[in-house]
């Protein structure tokens, strides 16, 4: 009775257009947590159940349309809530896949891979740009050793952010942005980062640029940033504190003033250290 | 002279206690590797030159001898090594027997050490009849006794056997002497139960009877929980240690979430729980161990790291459990980018590394891990560590991937990881490893603007086969920001100039090195004053020597004054001393 109707609403959501309003999903999703409820299959305890695989994966399919839903409405706390509830069930599913392939669980094995790399990896890039390196690695690692043959640079979900975390790093900022024009998105949803990490990485090639070089001219700078127009660029130059000058940008220098407290602080650390090993000098003899 | 015995012995516990540690890797490298029989040839060494005054170097073998002794007393001359083998299980129940008595925790530990002497010798058949020859078939343990018998597949032997006719000569000296019980009228402690539980998972293990062993296993946890003893904690933990490793071996293994390891989880925190309210240090530093481990098996880093940050790990643990600790734990910072603390405790985990043979396992995965933290902060690893002949083979390609990143150049380097892709992974670093890769980059550029006083980003784009010049540009200027180098670019020209390289001993540079070493002269010597062990009441032994010494000294002035001073005296003194 109520896994019926619990199907016919995960189509409705399914089915539902990606830029429905997320208030309507939303009303959806929670009916549809209360039918799980009902059927006590909210948490995945229930599993000794005979229409336990069936149950598990409407929960699961619940929370990965909740998952997606709140992406689009760019809301990622409840998107990383909707993660930490769907770990167990992929665990379980994962089990309930490799022991039960004859035993009738094959019914949600096509859609069992596709959703939950799509989640994860948009959990990756999620991480990727709040800045949560460690993190991410820590799903990277759970995925590369614990997934049981998922290929993580060969998926179309997961390399994404995993190739973009390496560029990231190496600092290819240009790779970057190719990646995240039109096209190389692997989905809709993942689109939804590609402005955080767009100010993200122009804020890491401004902080580059101020270091690496003496001035640069306007143009030149458009191109850099990924900046549409030169007015564009003056703005940005303005808000990071840059002086521009015919039609060349100047980077403040930051380092003639810190020298020589630097130097100050270096006496200072070397007297303090030759204070510790007298000390400690002292207390050995 | 009988108020010094204990004074004397004590140092010797000490050196057995660190025996007992040493003996401790064991079965954890057992999975690694088998050949670990050199075991035992470890713990005579070290008490030997802690220890010289007192005869048996090893505590095994001294219960040996003194069962020797028993039996030449009888007259008996051969020893059977089945009866020999049952023997020294049995004189083990002495000890158990005295740990419970004095309650002492150091006679369990002895017995635990025989295990690896014990081990060699031991099949089903001989262990069966240890334990019918233990048990009544009358007695309340008597059910204990079955299942392990039924475990070992020896379920026809019944309880309560007389000894064979050789035997009979050796339990009698038992009832009689003092230290041994008489089983006969005295229900069997639980803790010779648990020993013989022991035994029976060593049994099982050894001759891969996993699934057996990983039923026997959980239903001895369960006793053990059952009872609450004292005397039981150092045992305890043994058996936890064999618990988790049938989990860990039985199909199907470990990345696979039902593998039954995730199982174990709830019994073994369960476990850690009663440990810690009991100040069960022995159990508790090796389930905090063995949980972490299996945390880290089925890649639940997360899981890993709130354990650590909501657990102590006890202070005064075996020194190889800390050993292990330190590796998983940085392992864990590994994986979370927290290289400064993975380094450290990765350099104190191979640091507290039994040196000996029988920990190589332990040593070479611990240093491998080592090897690429130390890559991943961007410093080069000492030349000399793959030199060692224990450990040239087995870090071959981390040599080559050590080289690699030395030069900086990412076409070897993607090379070797194609083609130790195998190893890597097998080893746990693959993904570690993968992140080299900007490291490799960081590296080449440094190389090259250390040789180019100046150079066009095509030619670095074409040296470090990057994509574009574009990519060149962003990477150099990355590089340049986070102070790989010292140079600036051109933007206009697209060339990269290097800044004059100053001289390094006008920086802080040196200043840091230096402290840094003293720093860690210091830790090491606060660690060694630390790890000192001062047996109790040897000041005032040393004052009675003092004291007798001067009494002597006074003697020989007179004798001297008297003028008949001869060798012996001053022999005597040297022995006094």
């Amino acid at each position: 009775m109520a896994d019926r109707e619990l199907t016919q609403l995960l189509a409705r959501l399914k089915a539902a257009p990606a830029t429905a309003p997320y208030a309507e999903t939303a009303a959806l999703l929670s009916r549809a947590k209360l039918l799980l409820l009902q059927l006590n299959a909210l948490t995945p305890t229930a599993a000794a159940g005979p229409t336990a695989p069936a149950l598990l994966a409407l929960a699961r399919d619940t929370y990965e349309q909740g998952a997606l839903a709140s992406i689009r409405a760019k809301d990622p706390d409840a998107f990383t809530r909707y993660v930490a509830q769907l770990r167990p069930f992929y665990e379980l599913l994962q089990s309930g896949g490799d022991a039960g392939a004859g035993a009738g669980a094959g019914a949600g094995a096509g859609a069992e891979a596709g959703e939950r790399n799509k989640v994860t990896g948009l959990y990756l890039l999620l991480l990727l740009t709040q800045g949560l390196y460690g993190e991410f690695h820590s799903e990277l690692e759970a995925l590369s050793a614990g997934g049981g043959g998922v290929d993580v640079e060969g998926d179309r979900y997961l390399g994404y952010p995993v190739r973009l975390e390496r560029w990231l790093m190496e600092g290819s900022y240009d790779r970057v942005w190719k990646a995240m024009k039109k096209g190389e998105v692997p989905c809709e949803e993942f689109g939804v980062f590609s402005e955080i990490l767009t100010s993200q990485i122009r804020s890491e090639i401004a902080s580059s640029s101020e270091r690496a070089y003496p001035s640069l001219p306007l143009s030149s700078t458009k191109s850099l940033l990924f900046l549409e127009s030169e007015g564009a660029v003056v703005e940005f130059a303005r808000s990071r504190g840059w002086t521009v000058k015919d039609g060349q940008i100047f980077f403040p220098s930051a380092q003639e003033t810190g020298e020589e407290e630097q130097e100050k602080e270096m006496s200072q650390m070397v007297i303090e250290n030759t204070l510790g090993y007298a000390r400690q000098l002292e207390t050995i003899v | 002279m009988p108020g010094k015995t204990p004074d004397k012995k004590e140092p010797v516990e000490n050196g057995g206690y660190r025996g007992g540690k040493d003996l401790k890797p064991k079965g954890k490298k057992a999975s690694k590797k088998e050949g670990d029989d050199e075991m035992t040839v470890v713990v005579p060494p070290s008490k030997a030159s802690k220890q010289s005054s007192v005869p048996p170097p090893n505590d095994s073998e001294g219960d040996v001898a003194m069962d020797d002794a028993d039996k030449a007393a009888e007259g008996e001359a051969k020893v059977d090594p089945v009866a020999q083998t049952i023997n020294d299980i049995k004189s083990n129940f002495a000890l158990l027997d005295r740990a419970v008595a004095l309650f002492d925790a150091r006679f369990s530990l002895r017995a635990l050490r025989s295990i690896s002497s014990i081990r060699k010798r031991l099949t089903p058949d001989i262990l069966a009849q240890a334990i019918s020859e233990t048990y009544l078939s009358s007695s309340a343990s008597a059910n204990v006794a079955r299942q392990m018998l039924e475990a070992i597949g020896q379920s026809d032997v019944s309880l309560g056997r007389q000894p064979g006719p050789e035997m009979e000569i050796d339990s009698e000296p038992k009832a009689a002497g003092k230290n041994g019980v008489k089983k006969e009228a005295k229900d069997v402690i639980p803790e010779v139960d648990v020993f013989l539980g022991i035994l029976t998972q060593v049994v099982l293990h050894d001759s891969q009877q996993l699934q057996k062993g990983f039923e026997f296993s959980h239903y001895l946890v369960d006793r053990i929980r059952s009872v609450n003893r004292r005397t039981l904690d150092s045992l305890s933990a043994k058996v936890y240690f064999y618990y988790s490793l049938f989990a860990e071996q039985t199909a199907p293994l470990p990345p696979s979430p039902q593998s039954p390891i995730v199982g174990i989880r709830p019994t073994l925190l369960a476990a850690l729980r009663t440990a810690v309210l009991r100040k069960d240090v022995d159990t508790q530093a090796t389930v905090i161990v063995l949980l972490l481990r299996n945390y880290l098996l089925t890649s639940h880093i997360s899981q890993a790291d709130l354990l650590v940050s909501h657990t102590q790990f006890p202070e005064n643990a075996a020194n190889n459990q800390v050993a292990r600790f330190l590796y998983y734990l940085g392992r864990t910072r590994a994986i979370q980018l927290r290289y400064t603390e993975a380094h450290e405790h990765l350099t104190a985990a191979t640091r507290k590394a039994p040196s000996s043979a029988c920990a190589l396992g332990f040593s070479q995965t611990a240093t491998k891990l080592l090897l690429v933290v130390e890559l991943l902060m961007g410093d080069i690893p000492d030349r000399a560590t793959f030199r060692q002949p224990s450990m040239e083979t087995a870090l071959h390609p981390y040599f080559l991937l050590v080289q690699a990143v030395r030069v900086g150049n990412l076409g070897d380097f993607e090379t070797i990881i194609a083609e130790h892709a195998d190893t890597f992974r097998r080893d746990g670093t693959y993904t570690l490893i993968l992140r080299l890769r900007q490291n490799v980059i960081k590296t080449g550029i440094r190389m090259m603007s250390l040789s180019y006083s100046r150079i066009s980003l095509r030619d670095i784009c074409i040296r470090l086969h990057l994509g574009s010049e574009e990519s060149a540009e962003y990477i150099v200027a990355k590089a340049i920001r986070d102070g790989v180098i010292e140079a600036t670019l051109d933007r206009e020209r697209g060339f990269m100039k290097s800044k004059e390289v100053g001289d390094v001993y006008a920086t802080r540079e040196p200043g840091e090195a230096f402290h840094d070493r003293i720093r860690a002269c210091l830790a090491l010597h606060d660690e060694s004053v630390k790890a000192m062990r001062f047996p109790m009441n040897q000041h005032r032994l040393e004052l009675k020597n003092a004291q007798e010494a001067r009494e002597r000294e006074r003697e020989m002035a007179k004798e001297i004054q008297e003028g008949d001073l001869d060798e012996d005296d001053l022999g005597g003194e040297f022995e006094g001393m």
